[in-house]
């Protein structure tokens, strides 16, 4: 096993942190459906941990519950040690949470957006306003900080999504599927973001499925598949106890071992 | 693919006319499964718009009830010298039908007297035209319900010229009998209608028995019915006009206030993918949907008050133009707005809250719609009683939210004093809108919201386990 550049785990503390996290939906049609079964996992400050899971595997569903937007129906997750079932609040105010479903108020301005958000995280007067200009400028926003958001770029729009998400400066940042739509340039500039965050002694957690930005990113990978975590490591160890060479065919390899068949498991998951 | 069977063709392509019919029935198809078209071209014709007739029946039919058993006075002047025609008073008192009807048997004459009743009297003689006014005028200017008690709700003035002997046909005015009464009041008013109504039957009567057989009517003209005359100042009528029409207006321009703010804070943040970036706030999930209730309440307060202060400026305006809408005088009623501010901000809340608790149902700008347009009847229905003329704020009605707003808004432009009245009415639009934002939080709290995928998002099951299911 190669050596680990990043920090040994058990060195930083746990910004996310799940136990036995489970969510069930009620389906007028198909009755309660299991999102989540279960799922433990932790990232620690300075990490970067990749969820890695088909659709409707329950990556957003996870991240979700992680984020208070969703109750789970059973077990615990906490953010920078807070519970979010009993302290969503304060849960909020320590996480950073940035998805495909998180679009821009369109008729504010970037630095509206920023100067609202950061209101109600409890900044004011010139503190605001110096967080909201190094935003701008770390972001390269000021051409369009005061236009509306719904003239902007997508590329643009997701620079302004960023700033958003951690104009509080949060300890842990939790991204779904955060290049999902976006071109070369821009996908290029997130993961230039998400691993400076990572710099900076952030945790950072993400869902994806791009098998490429696993690879490049993460720190450690979370293998998800039917609502369950079927492995976690770094993907030297994953390499390891698969004995696969190839993130997908550990994946595959996960996935057979989990009782299914990959490919119909593929095709079922397309159908989610 | 090489394998595959070319599917046999026509070699003729479809006629026109068969293309057109093809292309039709798929836009019916889809259409038809597109909710918004099935609600209005389904749904509001068969269910709605039958509703909404007998609602219109059933209002016209309570009006028509109480107005029949509303008993009336009318008192009787005569100048000096003038002979109150025989028989004036029992004419006066019942419907012509239930004295005179040969077919209508025991029974239903006495229903018939039963209603549309008129206490005729006391009579006052001598008493000049003046007089007769002012008589008319008093039960207006009572100050309490006992003095008004034994005044009556017109007068008909007997002037010396009028008699049954007199067989010509006089031109002049002071021939006529007339009717004193005040528009404002709604007694009164229908006082004036009842005795207008019977006074002709009277005088044809009159003829029938004193001409000779083969006579022609018009030889005998005992006396004539002048137009009757409205003792109510112009200021008044001003208010009693704008107490028909604003009430009613104040509740119509506060729903269409609130009716796309309250779309666009929850089926349009949902359409623009920014539902889940509100809840992301660093405060309480409370906080967030009072706010968004606020603000749909605040637009609905500036649409109203906006609406109602520029018809206020220009309804003095517009009359001028309408026959007689010369004698009406308008005046902003500045302090019955004051008075009626608080109950108005209560209505509005109520209005915001439940239109945003409803609208938080649907998944798009153009469901929200759909959504709310017959939503916003169930408020503006109601708000019809404040266009019936003789429905008047009880402690009863004053429990009822929308009607009570109506009435009460009425009674304030009409210078009546209600405290009790008006009380209940707080009372009650302050419950109504203190449970209508509880049940639009909790509504907005729901999961579903954010996870569409997973349920559907109409349905009474959604709408109970929205209320009473748990939230966050």
């Amino acid at each position: 096993m190669s050596a680990s550049p990043y920090p040994p785990r058990g060195a930083a503390p746990i910004a996310i942190e799940a136990i036995g996290l489970e969510k069930s939906f009620v389906d007028p049609k198909r009755g309660v459906v299991k999102a989540v079964r279960g799922i433990d996992l932790d990232c620690r400050r300075g990490e970067i941990f990749g969820l890695l899971g088909p659709n409707g595997a329950g990556k957003t569903t996870t991240l979700r519950m992680l984020a208070t937007i969703l109750a789970p129906s059973a077990g615990t997750a906490r953010i920078d040690g807070v519970d979010v079932a009993r302290d969503p609040l304060e849960a909020r105010r320590r996480l950073g949470f940035l998805s495909g479903s998180t679009g821009l108020y369109p008729r504010l301005s970037p630095r509206e957006t920023l100067a609202y958000f950061g209101k109600l995280h409890g900044l004011t007067g010139d503190a605001l306003d110096a967080r909201i200009e190094e935003l701008v400028d770390a972001f390269s926003m000021r051409d369009y900080a005061d236009g509306r958001c719904e003239a902007l770029s997508t590329g643009q729009k997701q620079k302004v999504s960023i700033a958003r998400a951690v104009l509080h400066d949060p300890p842990a940042l939790i991204l779904d599927e955060p290049t999902t739509g976006l071109d070369i340039l821009a996908s290029s500039a997130m993961i230039d973001f998400v691993e400076s965050r990572r710099s900076a002694g952030r945790c950072v957690l993400f869902s994806t499925h791009v098998l490429s930005e696993a690879e490049r990113l993460c720190d450690r990978i979370g293998v998800i598949f039917h609502g369950r975590v079927l492995d976690v490591g770094t993907k030297d160890e994953l390499r390891e106890r698969t004995g696969k060479t190839w993130l997908e065919d550990v994946f595959k390899e996960l996935v057979r071992r989990a009782g299914e068949d990959p490919d119909a498991a593929a095709a079922r998951g397309r159908s989610v | 693919m090489s394998g595959a069977n070319t599917p046999a063709r026509d070699s003729r392509a479809p006629s026109v006319g068969r293309a057109t019919l093809w292309v039709a029935a798929k836009e019916l198809r889809a259409a038809f499964r597109d909710r918004q078209t099935t609600l209005y071209t389904i749904v509001l014709p068969i269910a709605l718009y039958p509703f909404l007739f007998w609602c219109l029946i059933q209002a016209s039919l309570f009006v028509q009830g109480r107005r029949e058993h509303t008993e009336v006075q009318v008192g009787l002047a005569a100048a000096g010298d003038a002979r109150i025609p025989d028989g004036l008073s029992d004419a006066l008192a019942l419907r012509p039908t239930s004295r005179d009807d040969p077919a209508a048997d025991d029974a239903l004459r006495r229903r018939l007297a039963a209603i549309d009743r008129v206490r005729v009297g006391p009579v006052r003689q001598p008493l000049d035209a003046a007089a007769a006014r002012e008589w008319a005028e008093a039960r207006s200017h009572a100050a309490t319900e006992d003095e008004a008690r034994d005044l009556p709700d017109a007068v008909v003035f007997v002037p010396s010229a009028a008699s049954v002997d007199d067989a010509r046909a006089s031109a002049d005015d002071n021939a006529r009998l007339t009717v004193y009464y005040d528009s404002t009041q709604t007694a009164s008013e229908l006082a004036r209608r009842r005795v207008v109504e019977r006074i002709p039957p009277f005088v044809d009567g009159l003829r029938a028995a004193r001409l000779p057989a083969g006579t022609p009517s018009e030889a005998l003209e005992p006396f004539r019915l002048a137009p009757p005359r409205d003792v109510a100042p112009q200021k008044d009528q001003g208010a009693y006009l704008l107490s028909f029409v604003l009430p009613m207006l104040l509740v119509v321009m506060c729903v269409l206030g609130a009716f796309f703010p309250a779309v666009d804070v929850t089926a349009g943040e949902r359409e623009r993918n920014t539902a889940e970036t509100t809840l992301l706030l660093p405060v309480p999930r409370r906080a967030v949907h009072q706010g968004k209730i606020l603000a749909v309440c605040t637009g609905a307060i500036v649409a109203t008050s906006l609406n109602l202060f520029a018809l206020a400026l220009s309804a003095g305006h517009l009359l001028q133009m309408l026959p007689r809408g010369g004698d009406v005088q308008i005046e902003v009623p500045l302090a019955a707005f004051a008075s009626i501010a608080p109950l108005a901000l209560l209505f509005a809340f109520f209005v915001s809250a439940a239109l945003v608790g409803i609208a938080s149902f649907a998944r798009t700008f153009k469901e929200g719609q759909a959504l709310l347009g017959p939503v916003q009847m169930v408020f503006i229905l109601p708000a019809m009683a404040g266009a019936i003329p003789n429905l008047e704020l009880t402690p009863g009605l004053a429990c009822v939210p929308v009607v009570n707003v109506v009435l009460a808004f009425r009674a304030l432009l009409n210078g009546e004093s209600l405290p009790l009245e008006y009380a209940i009415t707080a009372a009650s639009l302050a419950a109504s809108a203190l449970f209508a934002i509880w049940a639009s939080v909790k509504l907005l709290s729901r999961e579903s919201l954010f996870a569409p995928e997973r349920s559907g998002s109409g349905g009474v099951g959604a709408w109970f386990s929205g209320l009473f299911g748990g939230g966050r």
